[in-house]
C-alpha cells in the first residue's frame, strides 16, 4: 500500500464533524424517523473513522468492525422501523415531543 | 492459505452455559410454532428448563466443581471464562428464570400470552452472558445489541397499547443513540491502540503511557465516549432520562427482568472495558487511572439525583425506576474505585457482589408490583400497597424485607452489597464518594420505609393477585435476600477469585 | 496540502458527505432527508475507496444505501401525511444544542492537537509492527477468512447471526397484521380511541 496523500487526521476530523451532525440531528429534531436517520449518520461517522484508523495501523481489524456495525445497523433499522410503523398505526404521529406522556 | 480450524482450538466447551442457551432459544423458536395458542405454558416451561439447565452448569462452574473447557479463554481470547463470567452468568440466568416466573400469568392477564416473549427473553439473557464474558470491544458491542434489541421489542410487547409502544420507541431511540456513542468510542480506542482486544489495549496503553504518545488524548476521548454509551445502558446520570418513562410504560414483567439484566450486562461491560482494559491508563503525576475522576463524579451525581427524585414519586414503577438509577450510582462507585491499581480486583468483586444482591431484591420488588397491578396496567400508585399487612401479611412482610435490603439494613443482601462497595471506595481513597453513598442511603431510607409505613400503619384494602409462579418467584427472592444477608461469606466466597487486572 | 488528484477527490467526497449530512438534519421534507442520507452514505463510500477499502465501499453501497436507506424511505412512505414537517426543532432544542456544541468542542480539541504535532504515518507507527495482527485486509478472501477464523472475529460473527434472528422475530412480531386474532379487542384504527 502506498502512503495516503491525504492525512489520516483529516478523515478523522471529517468523521468527527459528521458524528456531531448526527448528534445534533438526534438532539434537535422531533420526528422519529429523522432522529433515526441521524443515528445512521453517527454510525457512518464511526465507520469512516474505523476505516481511516485501519489504514493508519495497516491492520484489518477496523474493516471487520465496520462489517459488524453494518450488521447491527441493519438489525436496528428493522426493529426501529417496525416500532415506528406500529406506533404510527396507533397514534397517527411519530413526534418525539408527543412521547413525553409521563411527566414528573 | 486458509486452513479450517480444528474445533478443539476454539475451546467451545468453556462457553457451554451461553452457547447452550443460545442453541436452546433457537430450538424453542421452532418448537413454539407447533405449540397451540392455548398451551403456551409449554414454551414457558421449555424456556424455564433451558434457563435452569444453564444456571446449573454456570453454578457448577462458579463453585469450581466442573471447569468447562481448558483455560480461561475461548475463541482466541474473545471469550473470557473466568470467575467474573461465572458470577455474571449465574446472576443473569437466575434473573431470567425469575423473569419467566413473573411473566407467565401476567401475560395471560394482559392477553398477550405469546411464545415470542420467552425466546426473546432467552436471547437477551444470551446477550448479557456474552457481554459479561467479552474479551474484545467488538464482542461487547455486538452482545450489547443482542441484549438491547430484544428488550426494545419486549418493552413494546403490549402493543397496541399506547404506553407500551411509546416506552419501546423511547427506549429504542435512546438505545440507538447510545450505541452510536459506543461505536465511536470503540473507533477512537481502536485508533489509539490499534486493537480491540482488552489484553492488546492494556499492552498498548502501557506503551502510550511509557512513551507519552499524543494518542493518549484519543484514548481519553474513546474512554469518554464508551462511558457515555454504556452509561445510557446502566442509566447513570446524566444519561438516565429514558429510565422512568420506559419503566412506567413497559409491561411490568419486562421491567422486572430488564431492571436487573440490562444493569448486569452494562456493568459487566463497564468493568471489563475500564477495570480490565484500561486500568493502567494513568496519566503522568496521577495515582489512579485517568477515567476515575469522571467515574466517581458520575457515581456521586447518580446517587444524589436518583435518591432525591425518588422521594417525590407517587407511582411505584416510577419510584423504583429512580431507585434503580440510585443503585446504579452505588455500583458505579465501585467501578470508580477500580481505577486505583491496588484496588482493581477488590472493586470488581464488589461490583459482582452488589449485582448479585441487587438482582434478588429488585426482581422481588417488581414481582410484588405485578401482584397489585390491574389488568389494564393501572393501580401501580403508592396507594395500591396501603394497608397490605392486614389482608396479605406474608406479601407485606416480603415487601418489607425487600425495602430493608434496598435501604441497606444489616442482615439483608443489600447491606452486604453496600458494605463491599463502600469498603472498596475507601480503599481507593475515594472517601467523599463513600460518604455521599452513606448519606444518600439514609435519604433513600425515607422513601423505602414510607412504603413499609403505608403497608403496616395505614388503612386500605389492597386487591392482590398471586398465582403460584409469582408466589414462588417472590419466595425465591425472599430466600435469596435473607440467605445472602445472613451468610455474607457466600457472596464473598463466590467473588474472591475474581481477578480482572492483567499481570505485567 | 498540495492539490493532487487524491486530495481533490477527498475534497469532493468530503464535501458531498458533509453537505448532504447537513441537509439530512435540516431538511423540512422527510422524503428529501432520506434521499440526502443516501448521498451522504455514498460520499462515505467514496472515502472508503480512497482509504484502500474498495470492498467495504461496495458493501456500503449495497447494504447501507441499497437496503437500510431504502428501508427508511419505505418507512417514510408507510407513515403518510408526515412528510412535510411544520416545526423543525423539538421543544428542548436550546439545551440540546448547547450539549451538542460542548461535545463538538471536546471532539475537536482532542483531534486538533493531534493534527498539529503528528504527521502522517508516524502516529506511533512503531507499535504497529509488534502487533501480531498486522495484515492488510483489502481482499474479499482475507475479510471472509477473518470472519470465520477462530483467531479473529468468529465469536462476534456468531453472536451477530443470533442478533439478526432476534431482530427479525421482533420486527415481524410488531407489525404482524394477524395480531388481532389473539385478542378479544381489535386494535383501534384511528377512529375510536
Amino acid at each position: 500500500m502506498k502512503t495516503p496523500e491525504v492525512a489520516i487526521e483529516l478523515y478523522i476530523l471529517l468523521s468527527a464533524i459528521l458524528f456531531i451532525m448526527g448528534v445534533m440531528g438526534v438532539l434537535l429534531r422531533r420526528n422519529a424517523i429523522l432522529v433515526f436517520m441521524s443515528v445512521e449518520l453517527m454510525l457512518n461517522a464511526s465507520n469512516l473513522a474505523l476505516v481511516a484508523f485501519s489504514r493508519q495501523w495497516a491492520n484489518g481489524d477496523g474493516h471487520l468492525i465496520v462489517f459488524f456495525v453494518i450488521t447491527v445497523a441493519a438489525a436496528e433499522v428493522a426493529v426501529g422501523l417496525a416500532l415506528i410503523v406500529a406506533i404510527f398505526r396507533t397514534k397517527k404521529s411519530i413526534d418525539i415531543d408527543a412521547l413525553h406522556l409521563f411527566k414528573d | 492459505m486458509f486452513e479450517a480450524p480444528s474445533i478443539g482450538d476454539l475451546n467451545i466447551a468453556a462457553t457451554l452455559p451461553a452457547t447452550l442457551l443460545a442453541l436452546g432459544a433457537c430450538i424453542f423458536l421452532l418448537v413454539d410454532l407447533f405449540v397451540p395458542k392455548d398451551r403456551k405454558y409449554i414454551t414457558a416451561l421449555l424456556a424455564a428448563a433451558g434457563l435452569l439447565t444453564s444456571l446449573v452448569l454456570a453454578l457448577l462452574s462458579l463453585m469450581n466443581i466442573i471447569e468447562f473447557g481448558s483455560g480461561e479463554t475461548a475463541f482466541a481470547g474473545l471469550y473470557i471464562a473466568d470467575q467474573f463470567t461465572d458470577v455474571v452468568n449465574v446472576v443473569v440466568l437466575f434473573t431470567g428464570l425469575m423473569g419467566v416466573l413473573v411473566a407467565y400469568n401476567y401475560l395471560d392477564r394482559i392477553g398477550k400470552q405469546r411464545g415470542e416473549y420467552y425466546y426473546l427473553l432467552l436471547f437477551t439473557t444470551v446477550g448479557v452472558m456474552f457481554m459479561g464474558s467479552a474479551g474484545d470491544l467488538v464482542t461487547v458491542f455486538v452482545a450489547l445489541e443482542l441484549l438491547s434489541i430484544p428488550l426494545y421489542i419486549l418493552s413494546g410487547f403490549r402493543w397496541p397499547q399506547e404506553q407500551s409502544e411509546e416506552s419501546a420507541l423511547k427506549y429504542f431511540i435512546l438505545g440507538a443513540f447510545s450505541s452510536g456513542f459506543l461505536v465511536y468510542g470503540i473507533a477512537m480506542i481502536y485508533g489509539a491502540t490499534g486493537t480491540t482486544e482488552f489484553r492488546g489495549i492494556w499492552l498498548a496503553v502501557d506503551e502510550i503511557i511509557a512513551q507519552d504518545l499524543s494518542s493518549k488524548y484519543l484514548l481519553l476521548l474513546g474512554a469518554g465516549l464508551t462511558l457515555v454509551g454504556l452509561g445510557f445502558k446502566v442509566a447513570a446520570v446524566p444519561f438516565h432520562m429514558w429510565t422512568p418513562d420506559v419503566y412506567q410504560g413497559a409491561p411490568t414483567s419486562v421491567v422486572a427482568y430488564m431492571s436487573v439484566a440490562a444493569k448486569v450486562g452494562g456493568f459487566a461491560a463497564l468493568v471489563r472495558v475500564f477495570a480490565s482494559g484500561m486500568s493502567n491508563f494513568v496519566l503522568d503525576g496521577a495515582t489512579a487511572a485517568a477515567w476515575q475522576d469522571t467515574m466517581w463524579l458520575i457515581a456521586a451525581l447518580t446517587m444524589i439525583l436518583g435518591n432525591l427524585v425518588a422521594i417525590v414519586q407517587t407511582d411505584l414503577k416510577r419510584l423504583f425506576a429512580y431507585s434503580s438509577i440510585a443503585h446504579a450510582g452505588y455500583i458505579l462507585t465501585a467501578v470508580a474505585a477500580a481505577g486505583s491499581a491496588a484496588v482493581t480486583n477488590e472493586a470488581a468483586q464488589a461490583v459482582a457482589i452488589y449485582l448479585a444482591a441487587y438482582a434478588f431484591t429488585n426482581i422481588g420488588v417488581f414481582a410484588v408490583i405485578i401482584s397489585v397491578e390491574k389488568d389494564d396496567s393501572s393501580n401501580t400508585g403508592l396507594d395500591s400497597l396501603r394497608g397490605m399487612s392486614r389482608t396479605q401479611p406474608l406479601l407485606a412482610a416480603s415487601m418489607t424485607l425487600f425495602m430493608f435490603s434496598l435501604t441497606g439494613i444489616p442482615l439483608t443482601a443489600g447491606f452486604v452489597g453496600k458494605w463491599f462497595v463502600f469498603k472498596s471506595a475507601i480503599a481507593a481513597d475515594l472517601f467523599p464518594v463513600a460518604v455521599i453513598g452513606v448519606l444518600t442511603s439514609l435519604v433513600s431510607a425515607y422513601y423505602y420505609l414510607r412504603i413499609v409505613w403505608l403497608m403496616y400503619f395505614e388503612e386500605g384494602e389492597p386487591q392482590v393477585y398471586i398465582p403460584w409462579p409469582l408466589a414462588s418467584a417472590i419466595s425465591l427472592a425472599v430466600v435469596g435476600t435473607l440467605l445472602l444477608g445472613i451468610f455474607p461469606y457466600l457472596l464473598q466466597e463466590m467473588a474472591q477469585d475474581i481477578v480482572l487486572a492483567f499481570g505485567r | 496540502m498540495d492539490i493532487t488528484i487524491e486530495s481533490l477527490v477527498f475534497l469532493i467526497f468530503g464535501a458531498l458527505t458533509l453537505g448532504a449530512g447537513v441537509l439530512v438534519v435540516t431538511s423540512r421534507n422527510l422524503f428529501h432527508s432520506g434521499l440526502y442520507l443516501m448521498m451522504s452514505l455514498f460520499g462515505v463510500a467514496g472515502l472508503f475507496v480512497l482509504l484502500a477499502a474498495p470492498l467495504l465501499a461496495g458493501f456500503q453501497v449495497v447494504v447501507y444505501i441499497g437496503a437500510i436507506a431504502i428501508l427508511i424511505i419505505v418507512a417514510i412512505m408507510l407513515t403518510p401525511g408526515l412528510t412535510q414537517i411544520k416545526t423543525l426543532f423539538n421543544e428542548q432544542w436550546m439545551v440540546n444544542l448547547a450539549a451538542a456544541v460542548i461535545v463538538f468542542l471536546v471532539l475537536v480539541s482532542v483531534i486538533t492537537p493531534l493534527m498539529d504535532d503528528v504527521g502522517v504515518d508516524n502516529w506511533n507507527a512503531d507499535f504497529t509492527e509488534d502487533h501480531p495482527k498486522a495484515v492488510a485486509a483489502d481482499s474479499m478472501t482475507t475479510l471472509g477468512e477473518q470472519l470465520v477464523d477462530p483467531d479473529y472475529f468468529m465469536l462476534p460473527f456468531e453472536v451477530a447471526s443470533v442478533l439478526l434472528m432476534a431482530a427479525m422475530i421482533g420486527a415481524v412480531l410488531l407489525v404482524n397484521p394477524g395480531q388481532a386474532e389473539d385478542e378479544s379487542v381489535v386494535p383501534p384504527e384511528g377512529e375510536e380511541v
